[in-house]
């Protein structure tokens, strides 16, 4: 293992650009702390996870698939090597690596996923210093922070080769109060999204509890788009003269037209139903197909829903509203 | 990867985003994360405002009709056939011959730019923007008691009040993060009152819910200010000691009792009185209000009472109070800030003041007309008429947006010499002379204001297409065409430095202290920190004044033979005459065709079944639209949005004005409907 200090970050992203297509957090001169590159502001990887998705560098919310009469799907000129995920961002990226490979091969995915470096960032580098903890594996590497240097782990082939070019280096037993601190019990956030999929998979939360959501939804659309286990998109073609271009963008399920069938039905055609559906298919449906709920806790769609219908405080109110209801249920 | 801090180019919230570009090309928004205003969120237009910028539409070169055709030119062919056609209009027809309209989606400097041109380059104070049609009543009936045109109150003030109150704004649709606010305060305690015919989402949220008539907004105010007198729940020390002219005020509303006003309203008398009290008692009470109110023949008679309400209870002047007219467009704010406008130079100086002409005349070299020029519905009435015969137009389109289509298609086809400066060739640009590409919001650089009188940056993300250019430049461009050498600037930061030293309340603004997040004017000077709250302490006309009126109905109601009343507005996913958001894939997908929404009970008579075609009738059109079967519209109205070419509610409306502001009655007009099929 190895260290850096944090005044020795910029200088190593900065040493890896020539090899690397480097995105890591940076301070604009606006002071907002967004992916960009080195060279844009000062990295910052401490804050917490970022406003954007991190998976939005390999499936960006618009590109283009291809255009006629010319060549589009060049590869990119260098490997990504992106710092910044946390490790819950980790598994939301696992998740849809699986998602885009699943049965077939999404190469437009995949054009960029494939040969990207990818380095959590964890330790006492949250909100305000607080503890993020450790990925325990994910990724290529990790960025612990330990609250004065960032302890840097490698776990792949290629996370080892970066830590190479690290002189200073970190005995092992640096690591082990960050990893005690990890073990500590799972944030209440756990509990609570899982009581809620039990709730939505046992059939207790009735329609009317949707409509009282549903009613403060005004159909931004954010927390699809900041979502990073979200992988609808919808396709475009423009015409310029005789070229025609096709690209593909992020959709939503919250938008009516996103269900619409060419007959004109929906069968999601309440705001009701479809904000049920946006819960359900992470804490029940994807459950089903994947054995795993398909929210990771990163945060983003409670931070960017402007009425506070992310899905954290949604399974909070599952829970208070009809948790008692499970319980007694249960007794029976 | 690039990525631009800037600006949401749709409503007047003046949300801030990110937007990204790889090799020149648009291909995301990433919503700012600390920005007052969005705090992280944006709406779907937001979202998807990097997706028209690149479409295939877009205006790439100028163009100029040969042989009744648009065909390509040079920008120096397309510039001189602009600045000696307007000029040999003038030299026929007059120097108010011709009329400027600027345009609130473009920057505060272009805006000042083009009324520089038309009264310093032309000579004419024919120029106007299309605040006209939206929130010119605000700005009479607001500076009539005020003294100030603008939103008394910032957005932030809506997590500090006890109250709010809004009236004609359907703020989650139109100003969506304006409207999650009020959601959220709700959900945080305060109350809410919402006045409104439709059930719009902010009803379902709302303490009381008044399904009040369209038009018949005086008749609820004044009763509201009844029982507010009448029980004696005025603030009678801000009276005092704050305002002029209360016993006027209290003598006009005298015998508007709720009962009165019921049958007028179509609200019970105790729905009204319930209101009255509900804002009266509150500690801070907020109004916000939008088109509901203005668009109206009386509207700034609405304003007015608006502005009687809020100061009788002492909510003016206080944080989480005042009176918030919500600006639609991004830079609307901006335009009337910049005077585009014709009897305003910037900063609401008079243009009939001498010492203030003298100013500008010094500064801009040469003289400047004395008579105020004409509103903008007034010169396409004019033009009509045959006495207006040259138009410019910047980033304006009359052909969907102004009432009575067949007169505006009508007015712009008599006109000498029609030019369009334009990011797609809209429908009014098909009809011009000449069509001058023009950048969008991405390609370029320079400020708005946003609707709480935050000035922002706008920053250049993208190149324009083609040969396509920025508003500033080929104003300037045109300003050199025409022979006048005082408007060379390196950039939009010099246009600024120049509005800041000739417009007292931008007298501080200047490029290098609106980072990150801008300024609320007034600011008057180098070090003034912006003003989040007016009318602190005292009205910005000195006293605010109680300005009574009659009550008026509107002017065309509905009747045997046009028996349903039309509102218009905008829906959620689309923008104005939708050059832009119809040409955004998925709000597009959203809403693709031309709707009207009539209740269930009024279908079920007439035979119109759900997304069946519905044929409307008024005395001035008639147009098919799909019908939407809701109760979010009471019987006997129907509900249309104006951004739809095919099914253009404009074809429709009335071009009746407000005889103070000049702004059309889009909010009532009288139809029939019949099925289609």
């Amino acid at each position: 293992m190895k260290f850096l200090h944090p005044g020795n970050l910029q200088a190593f992203f900065q040493s890896l650009t020539t090899e690397f297509d480097v995105k890591v957090p940076v301070l604009t001169p606006e002071g907002e702390r967004v992916f960009g590159t080195p060279g844009e502001g000062p990295p910052v990887l401490s804050g917490g996870a970022l406003t954007a998705k991190p998976t939005s560098v390999f499936f960006p919310q618009e590109e283009e698939l291809f255009a006629t009469g010319r060549e589009v799907s060049k590869p990119a000129e260098k490997p990504l090597l992106v710092a910044g995920f946390t490790p819950r961002d980790l598994l939301c990226l696992r998740f849809i690596d699986r998602f885009f490979s699943d049965g077939f091969r999404d190469d437009i995915y995949f054009r960029r996923r494939e040969g990207a470096v990818v380095a959590a960032v964890s330790g006492y580098s949250g909100t305000d210093g607080g503890f993020v903890r450790l990925s325990g594996g994910e990724g290529d590497l990790e960025f612990v922070f330990d609250g004065s240097v960032w302890i840097v782990v490698p776990y792949s082939g290629a996370g080892q080769r970066l830590a190479a070019l690290i002189h200073d280096e970190a005995p092992d037993s640096s690591l082990a109060p960050l990893l005690e601190k990890s073990a500590e019990g799972d944030n209440e956030d756990v509990a609570i999204i899982n009581a809620a999929s039990g709730l939505l998979m046992s059939d207790m939360v009735p329609d009317s509890f949707w409509e009282r959501v549903a009613d403060s939804c005004i159909q931004c659309t954010g927390c699809n788009l900041v979502c990073p286990t979200c992988t609808c998109f919808g396709v475009r073609d423009w015409r310029y003269g005789d070229r025609v271009e096709r690209s593909r963008m992020w959709d939503s399920c919250q938008l009516e037209g996103f269900m619409r069938e060419a007959s004109g039905h929906n069968p999601l055609g309440t705001e009701a139903l479809r904000t049920r559906r946006r819960i359900h298919h992470k804490l029940a449906a994807d459950r089903t197909k994947w054995g795993e709920i398909s929210c990771f806790l990163c945060g983003r769609c409670d931070a960017a829903c402007p009425t506070g219908i992310g899905i954290v405080s949604v399974s909070r109110m599952i829970v208070a509203s009809f948790g008692d209801r499970a319980v007694k249920a249960a007794h029976r | 990867m690039k990525r631009t801090f800037t600006i949401c180019p749709y409503c007047g919230t003046g949300c801030m985003f990110h937007l990204l570009s790889d090799e020149g090309r648009l291909v995301g928004v990433e919503p700012s994360c600390n920005h007052p205003v969005s705090r992280g969120g944006l709406c779907v237009k937001g979202w998807n405002a990097f997706s028209f910028v690149g479409h295939p539409d877009r205006l790439t070169v100028p163009l100029v009709r040969k042989e009744g055709r648009l065909v390509p030119a040079s920008w120096e062919e397309a510039l001189e056939t602009v600045a000696a056609g307007l000029k040999a209009v003038q030299e026929r027809h007059g120097k108010d011959s011709i009329t400027f309209a600027s345009s609130a989606k473009a920057t505060n400097e272009e805006n000042y730019l083009l009324m520089k041109l038309a009264r310093r380059v032309f000579g004419t104070n024919n120029i106007d923007h299309c605040a006209r049609l939206c929130h010119s009543s605000t700005v009479v009936g607001l500076k009539d008691t005020f003294g100030s045109g603008a939103m008394t109150n910032s957005i932030d003030c809506i997590d500090k009040t006890d109250l709010v109150f809004v009236i004609g704004s359907n703020t989650t649709e139109q100003h969506p993060l304006i409207g999650t606010r009020i959601i959220n305060a709700v959900r945080n305690g305060a109350r809410l009152i919402v006045a409104d015919n439709r059930t719009i989402r902010l009803a379902r949220h709302a303490d009381l819910h008044l399904r009040h008539r369209n038009g018949s907004d005086v008749a609820l105010l004044m009763a509201m200010m009844q029982v507010i007198i009448a029980e004696g729940l005025e603030n009678r020390e801000f009276i005092a000691s704050r305002t002029e002219g209360f016993s006027l005020l209290a003598e006009s509303v005298r015998e508007w009792s709720p009962e009165r006003a019921a049958p007028l309203t179509g609200l019970a008398a105790d729905e009204i009185a319930a209101a009255a009290r509900l804002y009266a008692k509150a500690g801070s009470a907020m109004i916000f209000y939008s088109m509901g109110i203005t668009q109206h023949s009386h509207g700034v008679d609405n304003v007015r009472c608006i502005a009687n309400l809020a100061m009788l209870t002492a909510n003016v002047g206080r944080e989480g109070t005042g009176v918030n007219p919500l600006r639609g467009q991004n830079n609307v704010q901006g335009g009337c800030d910049m005077g585009a406008l014709p009897d305003l130079y910037s900063g609401y100086q008079n243009v009939s003041d001498p010492k203030v002409r003298e100013k500008f005349e010094q500064a801009w070299g040469g003289v400047l007309p004395e008579s105020p020029g004409l509103p903008l519905t007034l010169a396409m009435n004019a033009a009509a008429l045959g006495t207006v015969k040259g138009m410019f137009l910047m980033g304006e389109n009359p052909v969907i947006s102004d009432p009575d289509q067949a007169h505006a298609k009508a007015a712009l086809k008599s006109l000498d010499l029609l030019v369009v400066q334009d990011i797609f060739l809209t429908e009014t640009a098909a009809l011009a002379d000449v069509v001058l590409p023009a950048a969008c919001f991405a390609e370029k650089d320079g400020t708005y204001t946003n609707t709480e009188r935050r000035i922002q940056l706008l920053h250049k993300a993208v190149e324009p297409p083609g040969e396509a250019r920025a508003d500033w430049e080929i104003i300037c461009s045109l300003a050199a065409a025409a022979g006048y050498d005082g408007m060379k600037y390196e950039g939009p930061s010099g246009i600024m430095a120049e509005i800041a030293s000739l417009t007292p309340v931008y007298a501080g603004v200047s490029y290098d202290r609106l980072t990150p997040y801008g300024l609320q004017w007034p600011c008057t000077d180098a070090a003034h920190p912006g003003t989040p709250v007016l009318h602190r302490g005292r009205f910005a006309r000195g006293r605010g004044r109680f300005a009574p009126v009659a009550y008026r109905p509107s002017s065309e109601t509905p009747d045997a033979e046009y028996p349903f009343l039309l509102t218009t507005g905008r829906t959620y996913f689309h923008w104005h005459t939708g050059t832009m958001t119809r040409r955004t894939h998925l709000l597009d997908r959203e809403e693709r065709r031309a709707f009207v929404e009539i209740h269930p009970d009024d279908a079920a008579r007439l035979g119109i079944r759900d997304g069946g075609i519905a044929t409307l009738t008024s005395r001035r059109g008639e147009i098919t639209a799909y019908a939407k079967l809701t109760e979010a519209v009471p019987a006997g109205v129907l509900f249309m949005p104006f951004h739809f070419s095919e099914g253009a509610a404009n074809a429709l409306t009335n071009n009746k004005l407000d005889p103070e502001s000049h702004i059309p009655e889009f909010k009532v007009s009288a139809v029939r409907v019949r099925r289609t099929e």
